[in-house]
């Protein structure tokens, strides 16, 4: 198991609700997945701007760890683990 | 031992292979199998943290990370990512400071909790102990070890002994028979020289150390003896600070590959010494003594240090006393394989000396560029010597990412 850092942007769609935000389905390489299961997720500051990681489990059981940046409104796919 | 009117009750509470964890609590696939942080396998560098199931098969801390595949052929290799760890840190900082106001941090991953002036709040100092950990957990999926004791010495040993998730408690009046069968080298204080020292002189326990006359301890290490010789025997008043003023920072890094390239070599120092200085100055706080040291590519060592006029936290004028250290100790003709800076003899920030000179001018560009790198990042304002390690690393916005993810902060 290998895990691999990637920092490429992404489509997310994403929900938001009273202050959170979670990722629903991303779109990478073509192919979108759909995030089964949230692991976990913290803040990182960056100045005065917010990085949100969120770590998830998608549906075809791959890991991944999505980032959202306040300061441009851009998803990224930031790691992704290879292999099992 | 408390002899004052209050019995002090301190919790120290100590992060079980922090890193580690926090790789496994963030993500399922991690847990159960042995994880080292520190980098990759076929890295340069040493083995971070290993997880518990990775020190099973026999890793440990400082390991190069090149020898781990062959111990355990299952390691999973990760770089770890330092701003993760502080995220998780401040989560820990926000449940302790719930239980009590006096908190002292003493790095990411432990604390002493003073509950003197709180326990009557809560049926026991376990159930506190209990509600922290399960909290933290819950949160983070870290688990804790805590110690619970009369002093910070005994806390800290206790939180030690039955490590990872265990707590153990030891009683007011308990605190030398609690020592009484540990090792000597438990006491903060004996390293491997003192431990040597007391073999030579067949003490191997800490109540063999305990029954010394004082005097001879004192012969033996001098002023340290004194407060050796108190800790044996459970004497410690430490308070839980809430604010610790650092005996040293330090900032170092191995290059991706030995260099000779003197570009590099100032943008790492510079780029070091700012990030020292910037810090000091977050905490309002100045240093005297500035360290460089060096490791060749063949690991061999240098170090040269040297005191300022006065106390700074200056970064181009930590750079100018860094490069100049850095010119008087780098003679070999080869390549270097790792740098670093540090600053002791830290000192709170005194304004009152500096009234009548011309330090004013650069404390309030200083100012300036603190602001603005609070705003935009540690990477909005650089020196522009420091650009040269964009050939090298990747560059966030809160810093360069440095050959070890783990510590880059």
């Amino acid at each position: 198991m290998t895990f691999e850092d990637i920092f490429e942007s992404i489509e997310v769609i994403s929900h938001f609700k009273e202050g959170s935000l979670k990722p629903l389905r991303f779109k990478w390489n073509g192919r979108v997945y759909k995030v089964r299961q949230m692991n976990g997720h913290w803040v990182s500051h960056q100045g005065y701007n917010k990085q949100y990681h969120f770590s998830v489990i998608s549906d075809s059981s791959d890991y991944f760890e999505l980032l959202f940046d306040s300061s441009d409104f851009e998803w990224q796919v930031a790691r992704v683990c290879l292999g099992g | 031992m408390q002899t004052g009117k209050f019995q002090r009750l301190i919790l120290h509470i100590d992060a079980d292979a922090f890193f580690a964890s926090v790789e496994q609590g963030f993500n399922p696939l991690l847990r159960g199998k042995p994880v080292i942080v520190g980098g990759r396998e076929n890295q340069r560098g040493v083995v971070h943290t290993a997880s518990y199931e990775a020190r099973a098969c026999g890793i440990y801390t400082g390991m190069a990370l090149g020898q781990v595949r062959s111990q355990c052929p299952e390691a999973v290799f990760l770089k770890g990512n330092y701003e993760h760890y502080r995220a998780v840190s401040r989560v820990f900082q926000e449940v302790y400071l719930r239980y009590t106001p006096a908190v002292e941090f003493t790095s990411l991953d432990d604390a002493y909790l003073d509950m003197t002036g709180a326990q009557h709040l809560y049926p026991s100092p376990e159930w506190v102990a209990k509600a922290i950990t399960t909290e933290v957990f819950a949160k983070t999926g870290v688990g804790l070890s805590v110690g619970i004791g009369s002093s910070k010495l005994i806390a800290r040993i206790a939180s030690g002994l039955k490590k990872p998730r265990g707590m153990v408690h030891v009683p007011a009046g308990e605190e030398r028979s609690f020592l009484a069968g540990l090792p000597v080298d438990v006491l903060p204080g004996i390293g491997r020289g003192a431990k040597d020292k007391l073999t030579d002189l067949h003490i191997f326990k800490v109540k063999e150390l305990a029954a010394l006359p004082r005097i001879v301890l004192e012969q033996l290490f001098g002023k340290n003896g004194v407060k050796l010789w108190e800790l044996a025997n459970g004497y410690d008043e430490r308070p839980v600070q809430r604010r610790i003023i650092p005996g040293q920072i330090s900032r170092e890094t191995s290059f991706e590959e030995d260099t000779g390239d003197i570009t590099i070599i100032k943008g790492a120092l510079q780029y070091l010494t700012e990030r020292i200085a910037k810090k000091l100055r977050e905490q309002d706080l100045a240093g005297r003594t500035l360290s460089v040291k060096i490791r060749y590519s063949d690991f061999r060592r240098n170090a040269k240090s040297r005191s300022l006029n006065s106390p700074t936290n200056n970064g181009s004028e930590m750079y100018h006393q860094a490069f100049q250290l850095f010119e008087e100790i780098c003679l070999r003709r080869i390549r270097l394989r790792h740098v670093g800076v540090s600053i002791s003899n830290i000192e709170p920030l005194n304004y009152q000396s500096f009234l009548f000179n011309d330090k004013s001018r650069q404390e309030a560009l200083n100012r300036a560029v603190d602001d603005i790198r609070d705003r935009f990042g540690f990477m909005a304002m650089l020196p522009a010597d420091n650009l040269e390690l964009k050939r090298k690393y990747r560059m966030e916005p809160h810093g360069y990412i440095l050959h070890n993810p783990a510590l880059t902060r």
